[in-house]
């Protein structure tokens, strides 16, 4: 099966730093896929460079055999890529209903004369929106919490509503940067079985970033791992626990 | 003309005003201090048509083709200045807005068809309070009415996370413009309002200080909130002349007074006097309204 998202050499410089160093991936279209390493290895720049913030220095990526190097990062988005924050990033002073509902704007068609004049079809593409981001927000368990400002979510909450916001843009590949960081081990269980469940339930690919390295060998089908910017193994979680040089990226910094 | 009228239609064009402002300031986040040059255009555009080319129409008619206008243009010259300055951020865009602010005063300044810097006189007084308010109600009505839809929620997630804005999906260089130029566009019809009610302007009602009320008024009624702007308004209009009272010595305090006050509340109600929030009559009245 072709890949729906692939790496192809990519290097990303600052400066005279090197932060990613040729690092190629491949995604199917419904993987599970981790990545993970020590601090400061360059994995979030990785997905910086995946989602248009950051043009890779050298290499491609293929977004269903497209190259989407130097799109912007909402083109990207729009055609399909949605991703999450290491640094939460909702909008705080919103309603988790209107953090869904910008989500969509990019699926709705109404001019902004159709807003003004509140014509036929701003209700009714407003309406199949609210609906939508409703039925979103259920799923996603945050029914309960429609009208709530953002900022006042409890951390595990806001963790999931910015999963539930990358949703919504519909995306075909989900790009998770760290989503159990803070969470207690009870959280982090709960997000284990959701991360399998949405992949599941909307057929998409998944990428996932993560420190908890139980987490990752959990969900995760194939794994990659960099460490100084450098892909240093990629394998099965079983091929990647009993992986030497993984064993001492990970026990040379004072992390695991 | 009575003074109450004068100051009550001054506090409708400062509305229009403070409104507009706080479509780019307070809603999208785009420190702009360039809002008197926008307002300095319309006035301008909008005189120059009905002393030199307005065809014989009844007043009102030329009123609104003048307010129209200077809309267009206003809007226009926002378009021409956001797209170079809408790339930089925070303080650079407020130091860029507020240089083709002064350029656009300078600019008139220099052209003698209109007066250059001893002003544009003999403008018919078409204006009164009837359609300064009818366009403080178009004003609300049309930016309240936006920031509800999907393309002021786009310009509303640029404020609130820009980066984020961004991974949505949202072209936030495309909403930005278009909440610049909006903004810009009711300065114009506030600048037509204007000329069409003191009958005389000239480049010294549009300096760079203005620009700093306009943003005081939404700063003060609270960055975000149409009612705040709104308030805001009125309070710094009616203000300066309630310190008149006082003599002019209190008068001449004028901006040390605003500074006070605004210190004052920053210490006490840091988000302004209405924070994000609006004051919705339906819901006052309980007859509904949703989110
Ligand atoms: N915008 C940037 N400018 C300069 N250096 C950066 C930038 N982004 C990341 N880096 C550097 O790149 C390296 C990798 O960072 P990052 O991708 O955030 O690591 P990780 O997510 O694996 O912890 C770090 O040394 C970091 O300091
Ligand atoms: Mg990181």
């Amino acid at each position: 099966m072709n890949p729906i998202m692939e790496t192809q050499a990519i290097t990303m410089r600052f400066g005279g730093l090197v932060a990613v160093n040729e690092f190629s991936m491949k995604i199917g279209a419904n993987d599970l896929i981790g990545l993970i390493g020590p601090n400061g290895a360059g994995k979030t720049t990785i997905f910086n460079m995946i989602t248009g913030h950051y043009l890779p220095s050298e290499g491609k990526i293929l977004f269903n055999g497209e190259s989407i190097s130097g799109k912007e990062p909402a083109v990207i988005t729009q055609g399909g890529i949605a991703r999450t924050f290491q640094n939460i990033r909702l909008f705080k002073d919103l309603s988790v209903l209107d953090n869904i509902r910008i989500a969509g704007h990019s699926r709705l068609s109404y001019g902004l004369a159709s807003s003004i004049f509140r014509t036929k079809a701003f209700h009714e593409e407003e309406n199949k929106l609210r609906a939508e981001a409703f039925e979103l927000l259920k799923i996603m368990k945050l029914e309960h919490r429609v009208d709530s400002l953002a900022k006042n979510l409890p951390y595990g909450e806001q963790r999931r509503l910015e999963i539930a916001r990358a949703l919504a843009t519909h995306p075909k590949l989900l790009l998770l940067d760290e989503p159990a960081a803070g969470m207690n081990p009870n959280e982090t269980k709960e997000l284990t079985g959701l991360i399998r469940w949405v992949r599941d339930h909307f057929k998409i690919a998944v990428l996932l970033i993560e420190h908890d390295m139980k987490l990752v060998m959990e969900v995760c089908e194939s794994i990659y791992v960099v460490d100084h910017g450098e892909l240093i193994a990629h394998g099965g979680p079983k091929d990647i626990q009993n992986n030497p040089k993984v064993i001492e990226a990970y026990l040379g910094t004072t992390e695991v | 003309m009575d003074y109450f009228l004068y100051l009550t239609q001054m506090c409708g064009i400062f509305i229009i005003l403070a409104v507009g402002l706080n479509l780019i300031n307070g809603m999208c986040g785009q420190f702009s201090l360039g809002h008197a040059g926008f307002w300095a255009i319309g006035a301008y555009t909008s005189a120059a048509f009905t002393v030199f080319v307005a065809p014989p129409l009844p007043g009102f008619i030329v009123l609104f083709i003048g307010c129209i206008i200077g809309f267009i243009t206003a809007g226009i010259a926002g378009l021409i200045i956001g797209v170079p300055c809408l790339r930089l951020k925070g303080d650079y865009l407020a130091i860029a807005t507020l240089g083709f602010g002064e350029i656009i005063r300078i600019v008139i300044m220099n052209m003698n068809s209109v007066g250059g810097p001893r002003g544009f006189t003999g403008i018919p007084q078409l204006s009164n309070l009837f359609w300064v308010y009818l366009w403080v109600v178009i004003t609300i009505v049309v930016i309240a009415n936006i920031v509800r839809g999907t393309h002021g929620r786009a310009i509303i997630s640029i404020r609130e996370d820009e980066i984020a804005a961004e991974s949505m999906g949202i072209n936030t260089f495309r909403y930005k413009t278009l909440a610049f130029c909006v903004g810009a566009g009711f300065a114009g019809v506030a600048g037509a309002l204007f000329s069409h009610t003191t009958q005389f302007i000239s480049p010294t009602n549009f300096t760079f200080m203005w620009s700093v009320i306009i943003l005081l008024m939404i700063i003060l009624g609270g960055m975000g909130s149409i009612t705040g702007a709104v308030v805001g308004a009125i309070i710094l209009t009616i203000l300066p002349e309630l310190l008149r009272f006082f003599g002019d010595t209190v008068s001449q305090w004028r901006m040390v007074i605003y500074s006070v006050i605004l210190i004052l509340l920053m210490m006490i109600r840091p988000t302004g006097l209405f924070g994000k929030h609006e004051f919705n009559p339906l819901k006052f009245l309980k007859l509904g309204g949703k989110s």
